[in-house]
């Protein structure tokens, strides 16, 4: 089991965002976690990558309790993470912004060059290398944002909503670039509002609601669950089907 | 005709093209206390000591995007602990510079520690209320010699204190070349700068890397404070603590562009002429800093990212220029 939350926790005022969230992934796997919109899935993900400290509960990762520690430190036992609103570094290159990522292993500039440029060559990136992360395109930042993520070498590799706002064609690119990362080895969890790339990429599926675990299972189990169709898909998804 | 010599031939020419006016300001920078007039060895130490300043200042308001508005403060300690050094405790003048500047860098970092987890004006505002707090401690202590000032050992040698401002500024742009534009430390300030927490999420220790720019930042203004003292001789809480120290350093950066290695010499070469040309004309008034802050008000409005953006987007053709001005016109 290489991630397991216990028992989390975190509330902001009165909001509980987080209530008593346990769940494990294991070595190798993609899991998905969906829900509503404030139901806790980023808050989640800001929990396990250190930038709120959980009111209770605990996060291990590899063994190890990582819980309520400063994000680079989490970094650097190899949790990898790209934001929902992509995050560059604006007022530098592609690769620049990659370099930085690959800094946390690298120690020459030579060494992080050559790097990067391995990871913008398997995200498909390395012709945009030199241009300025202003001029490059949604699908490209969405791209830049899991490159700079990859470049810390994690083992574990938290998505969230690498796809939204992506077209159809964008979408299909994407899940292929996922199933690669995934068959070398990487262990993923992705939070997407877009079904067809949770029921495609997923192994198992975790469905939040205000902060809750409602539902847990195989993709398939998950779009059949009542609960779920009541919280989050809607009847007119289940109806489809 | 191969393209790999092809492109040698034009990597060899913008190489000469890239370096020759660098050989050609040293050059004039070597031989300028032989050639000119005291008034403007006087004039040309300023600039160097300012170039120097609005560079230290840089580093942490232009590299890493947290705008310092006590800078002045760690200038006017260099120039307190130097006096105080040569004076109380008898150290050579080279010594009294070298504990000016890190006990300058030390307190940066023990004033960086809370503050630097501030943003944007927040910071601002805690590092101005941190340079009245220095300003006001020199003004009361007896060993600074209160509101009256401190005198130091008259060495009245123009040309020394300029080969040693142009030595140490020298050693200033060096550093930021080395440490900020080519090397791991100046990439990760500034992905500080344009998104800290994104930063932080790819295993860099934000809040360590930024104390020890800060730091950085603090320790040469700490020696150009020392190098000011021993040369004008007579300092005082107004002349080496005042707003002014800062409000210049924070004007000629931006002025030539923050950020980038050449932005804040160029920032101090203008600014600093143009106030000493005001200052001939007018004589000893305030009325040429009206000027100046008319000017900044029109960099800050029209050219946001100073001489060198101008120099980057190649609005210094003819044409483009016409064309900004057809801009700001309509504006």
């Amino acid at each position: 089991m290489l991630l397991q939350s216990h028992e989390l926790s975190i509330s902001f005022g009165g909001l509980t965002a987080v209530d008593r969230l346990s769940l494990t992934v294991e070595k190798g796997m993609i899991l998905g976690i969906i829900g509503p919109n404030g139901s806790g899935k980023t808050t989640f993900f800001n929990l396990v990558t250190g930038v709120y400290a959980p009111d209770s509960g605990k996060v291990i990762f590899d063994g190890k309790n990582i819980t309520g520690l400063r994000p680079h430190r989490i970094a650097q036992f190899g949790i990898g993470r790209t934001f929902q609103i992509p995050a560059p570094f604006s007022k530098m290159t592609v690769l620049q912004n990659v370099m930085v990522g690959t800094f946390i292993h690298a120690s020459t500039m030579k060494a992080a060059k050559e790097k990067a440029w391995e990871i913008l060559e398997m995200v498909r990136l390395d012709e945009k290398a030199n241009q300025q992360v202003v001029n490059v395109t949604l699908e490209d930042r969405k791209r830049l944002e899991l490159a700079r993520a990859l470049a810390t070498e994690p083992t574990l590799l938290l998505l969230d909503e690498a796809m939204a706002g992506l077209t159809t064609v964008e979408v299909k690119a994407a899940i292929e670039l996922i199933q690669s990362l995934h068959t070398r080895g990487l262990t993923i969890i992705v939070v997407e509002h877009v079904m067809e790339v949770i029921l495609s990429l997923c192994h198992r599926v975790v469905v939040l609601n205000y902060g809750r675990k409602i539902a847990e299972g195989a993709p398939d189990q998950i779009v059949n669950n009542q609960e779920v169709i009541r919280a989050y898909l809607g009847e007119h998804y289940s109806a489809r089907r | 005709m191969s393209v790999v010599a092809e492109r040698l031939k034009w990597n060899s020419a913008s190489l000469l093209w890239r370096w020759s006016p660098l050989a050609l300001i040293s050059l004039i920078a070597l031989v300028i206390p032989w050639i000119v007039s005291p008034l403007w060895i006087r004039i040309s130490t300023e600039i160097l000591m300012w170039a120097g300043l609005a560079q230290s200042w840089n580093i942490i308001g232009g590299y890493t995007g947290y705008l310092c508005f006590g800078h002045g403060a760690f200038f006017g300690l260099g120039a307190y602990v130097t006096g105080i050094t040569m004076i109380h405790l008898g150290w050579p003048f080279g010594f009294g510079l070298l504990i000016s500047g890190i006990l300058a860098g030390l307190l940066a970092a023990v004033i960086g520690y809370p503050t630097l987890r501030l943003r944007g004006a927040y910071f601002a505002i805690a590092t101005w209320a941190f340079g009245e707090m220095i300003r006001q401690i020199a003004t009361i202590l007896e060993i600074t010699g209160g509101a009256f000032g401190m005198q130091l050992p008259a060495f009245l040698n123009l040309p020394y204190f300029y080969y040693v401002t142009l030595l140490i500024t020298v050693i200033v742009y060096l550093t930021t070349y080395l440490l900020l534009e080519r090397a791991r430390f100046g990439y990760k300030l500034l992905a500080i700068r344009e998104h800290e927490e994104a930063a932080e999420m790819v295993g860099i220790d934000t809040v360590t890397i930024k104390i020890k720019a800060f730091a950085l930042s603090a320790f040469f203004p700490g020696i150009l404070g020392g190098v000011y003292a021993y040369w004008v001789t007579y300092i005082h809480p107004d002349s080496v603590l005042g707003a002014q120290i800062t409000d210049f350093m924070v004007v000629m950066a931006f002025l030539g562009g923050i950020g980038s290695l050449w932005g804040p010499f160029l920032g101090a070469f203008v600014v600093q002429l143009i106030n000493r040309y005001l200052w001939l004309v007018w004589g000893e008034g305030t009325f040429y800093l009206i000027i100046i802050g008319a000017a900044i008000c029109a960099v800050v409005l029209f050219i946001p990212n100073g001489i060198i953006g101008l120099m980057e987007a190649r609005i210094f053709s003819p044409r483009e220029a016409l064309k900004q001005l057809r801009r700001i016109v309509k504006w």
